[in-house]
């Protein structure tokens, strides 16, 4: 239990076998490799390897990331995740990687990728051509007298709004000043539905080509830009531009095909080779941490106590040119930390990683925690009926999936051990799919209420005062802890003037208003009146111990006494135990009232009651869960660790195998 | 002025869902905004950015269940017909309605916004989710404190 004794481990090798000690070193996935400033400020006299491997890496994650898109996945990743992931050795992966030509796969699919690219840009360009020759289509000359022109005649083409119309055909019509040297053209269109605006053309004698483009413009008409390739008459255009696009269109399905083909056949290999490349990139990467002379190598790392025979084992059958040291850390070096818990304890070092890990040589708080986030996690849930289905999709999830990775594994156990404090509290507080006895089977109300210790629902300060009196212990303990923690490194004066001052005065507290509201003898009172006096000056003079002066003493006094209402708001932090529990009965409550509200609908009514209560249990289950799981986290890290705990070290991070889409067997 | 007091209390059960709903939808919608920004750098943090977006929705939540815990009293859920109620007994159910409804519209803006800038801390450090987590539930504390507060006085309003 606690935190795991590590050995410094000082590693001497030739340099002929530094890629195997690298490999050693790597899949024993248990060794940290100490970076230290002096040596990384040295000049590297050997090759880390570091240029090519970063290469293939940025070649590898350039292929995952454009042909996932376009690949169908066996494995869904979700089941990757949970350890689904096809079983490769080192030396499968080697053979690949040697034997894959990356570089030219990824010109293929950057090739192919690169024409799907121009294929588009030309499709939306022809489409758009293809809708400026929509509305060209009443124009019924070849195109070229727009575009081009001829010595002597010219055209523009253009929309006009229709209240500007007649202003146009005054202009340039039949009947205007430039009608011999210039021509309009109008769009037909429907009168009974007249659109805002329609296309309208002129063809002029270049002759006069400023005066009319100026008054064409003046009189509201706006240019059209017509690309420059359009010669022929609009229609013929049309149909042309109609076969090309068919053909890009061809053309872009078989690049997709292509693409599809591609990562199709190279998917797998690649993914396989994204892990063994990044692998390598993190293996190059650590050792370049290494020291190297000429010919010798040297290499630090950290290394759990009860690794280091294995290891040694392993890297002695490499060969005779090695030499391997173990060393315990001076007191002046802060190793990593690495949690230690077994069995029961383990699911929860995630908490307290999430947090902060302990200090090497600190308090290892899962152990405490444990039992109490456990307790208040069920507390906060609160529902048989919502554990037994938690508890139930845990055993599927187990039964589907045989090789879920360790840290996955512990934290749906975390949820298992957690799914049996929420059957118990859902037991005693007589709660099962909210009140679904109640309103379904009331059979089984006897037997319900039988098993039933408390009532939220009808008593709620009972449950108040428990979950008070939980936070009460909770905090004490918190308390007793960091006594213990300072006794240990021999500060007992900061023990008793900081925690078990504080601990008397509370508990003290606490017996003299339990005895005085006669729930305890009355003996308690006096033990109580002592304790709270006694630890009330203990306080009070532990406060002011260092302070120069009688007055700032006093002063320095009452306001540590005044420090007492964190501790009630502490305290009463503990209310949301009752209230949780309560919000998740409660809901629960709603669902089934909605659901029977439902099954009153003639005929169909009892489906939609169905419906409404599974899924809405189904909503009430992760939404709970959330909270029940925030919420406790929440007193363990603001109420319990800010008592004794701060955390502060690092999590030991070993060297090891990137097994994101293969599981690397040795 | 006979059915004043069920008036009232209806008034306070309606304040109770609506304004902890407007605070929990804005506070998600705060949320969601910096989750989808984060999305488009790193889509696979979509699991984590959902939980933090979820937490201010709880307020809505409390609020709900305060409304329903209302009607129930008043017998206005299954085919019971409502209890008869004067004003002072339907004033009493409209404060007790206050706490949850004043408290959830506002905590949940800025649990929002707390869960808005955990979001961003996730972005750049994914390790510290659990931190990330931590910090808009210090805010949540207050709703869930006004919540126990309405509860407790319902509990006492006597009716009927």
């Amino acid at each position: 239990m606690g935190v795991s004794k590590l050995k410094k481990a000082e590693l001497y090798y030739h340099k002929s076998v530094h890629d195997e000690v690298a490999a050693v070193l790597q899949e024993s996935g248990s060794c940290q490799i100490i970076a230290s400033d002096e040596i990384n400020n040295t000049p590297k006299n050997f090759d880390t390897g570091l240029n090519t491997v970063e290469e293939h890496v940025a070649e590898v994650r350039y292929l995952i990331r454009t042909l996932t898109p376009h690949y169908v996945d066996p494995v869904p990743s979700l089941d990757r995740m949970l350890g689904e992931r096809p079983e490769v050795t080192m030396s499968e992966l080697e053979n690949l990687a040697a034997q894959t030509d990356l570089k030219k796969l990824c010109d293929d699919v950057r090739n192919a990728e690169r024409e799907a690219g121009e294929v588009k840009t030309s499709l939306t360009q022809s489409r758009n051509n293809l809708e400026i020759l929509g509305k060209l289509e009443f124009f019924n000359y070849p195109l070229s007298v727009i575009t081009e022109g001829t010595k002597t005649v010219k055209g523009v083409i253009g929309t006009v709004k229709l209240e500007n119309l007649d202003g146009l055909k005054g202009a340039l019509g039949d009947f205007s000043k430039y009608a011999k040297d210039s021509e309009l053209f109008l769009a037909d269109f429907d009168s009974k539905k007249p659109p805002r605006e329609i296309c309208a053309g002129v063809i002029y004698s270049t002759d006069f080509e400023r005066e009319i483009l100026e008054l064409a413009s003046k009189n509201g008409l706006s240019f059209i830009d017509v690309p420059q390739e359009f010669k022929a008459a609009p229609q013929e255009e049309s149909e042309k531009l109609q076969a090309s696009i068919a053909e890009l269109e061809t053309k872009e399905k078989d690049l997709a095909a292509r693409i599809k083909s591609l990562a199709d056949q190279n998917m797998p290999a690649i993914q396989k080779l994204s892990d063994y490349y990044n692998s390598m990139l993190g293996r190059s990467q650590e050792m370049a941490n290494s020291y190297g002379t000429e010919s010798t190598m040297f290499t630090q790392f950290w290394i759990p106590v009860s690794e280091t025979e294995k290891f040694s084992e392993k890297i002695n059958a490499i060969g005779s040119d090695i030499e391997l040291v173990f060393n315990d850390p001076a007191p002046d070096e802060e190793p990593p930390t690495l949690l230690k818990n077994g069995g029961l304890v383990r699911p929860f070092n995630i908490l307290t990683e999430l947090y902060s890990p302990p200090v090497y040589r600190g308090i290892d708080p899962t152990p405490l925690l444990a039992p109490f986030f456990w307790l208040f996690f069920g507390m906060c849930l609160g529902d048989a009926g919502y554990a037994v289905v938690m508890a139930g999709t845990i055993w599927y999830v187990f039964r589907k999936y045989k090789k879920i990775p360790c840290g996955i594994k512990d934290f749906i156990k975390l949820f298992a051990f957690c799914s049996v404090s929420t059957f118990l509290y859902g037991v005693v507080s007589g709660s099962f799919f909210g009140n679904f006895i109640d309103s379904f089977v009331p059979v089984l109300v006897p037997l319900k209420n039988s098993l039933m210790l408390v009532d939220p629902m009808t008593n709620p300060m009972q449950v108040l005062g428990i979950s008070l009196l939980l936070g009460v212990i909770h905090l004490m303990f918190g308390l007793l802890i960091a006594a213990f923690d300072k006794l240990r490194s021999g500060d007992f004066i900061d023990a008793v003037g900081n925690d078990l001052s504080w601990f008397m005065f509370i508990v003290g507290l606490c017996l003299l208003g339990t005895a005085m509201n006669g729930m305890l003898p009355s003996h308690f009172f006096d033990i109580g009146r002592a304790m709270a006096i006694i630890g009330a000056v203990i306080i009070f003079l532990y406060a002011g111990k260092g302070k120069p002066g009688i007055f700032n003493k006093i002063i320095s006094g009452f306001l540590a006494l005044y420090g007492s209402t964190s501790y009630l708001g502490d305290i009463l932090s503990y209310s949301r135990l009752l209230a949780l529990g309560f919000g998740s009965a409660v809901i629960g409550m709603v669902i089934n009232l909605l659901g029977g509200l439902a099954a009153d609908i003639p005929y169909i009514g009892w489906i939609i009651g169905i419906v409404v209560i599974i899924g809405g249990h189904i909503f009430s289950i992760l939404i709970n869960i959330l909270g029940a799981f925030v919420h406790p986290l929440r007193l363990q890290y603001v109420e319990f660790f800010g008592k004794f705990y701060t955390g502060g070290g690092s999590i030991f991070t070993p060297l090891k195998l990137s097994q994101e889409y293969v599981t690397v067997k040795a | 002025m006979e059915f004043l007091g069920l008036s009232l209390a209806l008034f306070g059960a309606a304040l109770a869902a609506a304004l902890s709903g407007i605070g929990s939808a804005m506070g998600i919608g705060i949320a969601g905004g910096s989750a989808a920004g984060v999305m488009t750098e790193d889509p696979d943090k979509f699991g984590s950015c959902l939980i933090l977006q979820a937490l201010p929705g709880t307020q809505g939540i409390y609020g709900l269940l305060i409304a329903f815990f209302v009607l129930n009293k008043l017998g206005l859920l299954g085919g019971a017909g409502a209890v008869a109620l004067n004003w002072n007994q339907g004033l009493q159910i409209f404060a007790s309605c206050l706490p949850i409804a004043i408290v959830g519209w506002i905590s949940a803006i800025w649990q929002g916004r707390t869960s808005a800038a955990s979001i961003q801390m996730i972005s750049k450090k994914p390790e510290a989710m659990g931190k990330a987590i931590i910090l808009p539930a210090m805010v949540e504390t207050y709703a869930v404190l006004a919540l126990l507060t309405s509860i407790l006085m319902l509990m006492g309003v006597q009716v009927g």
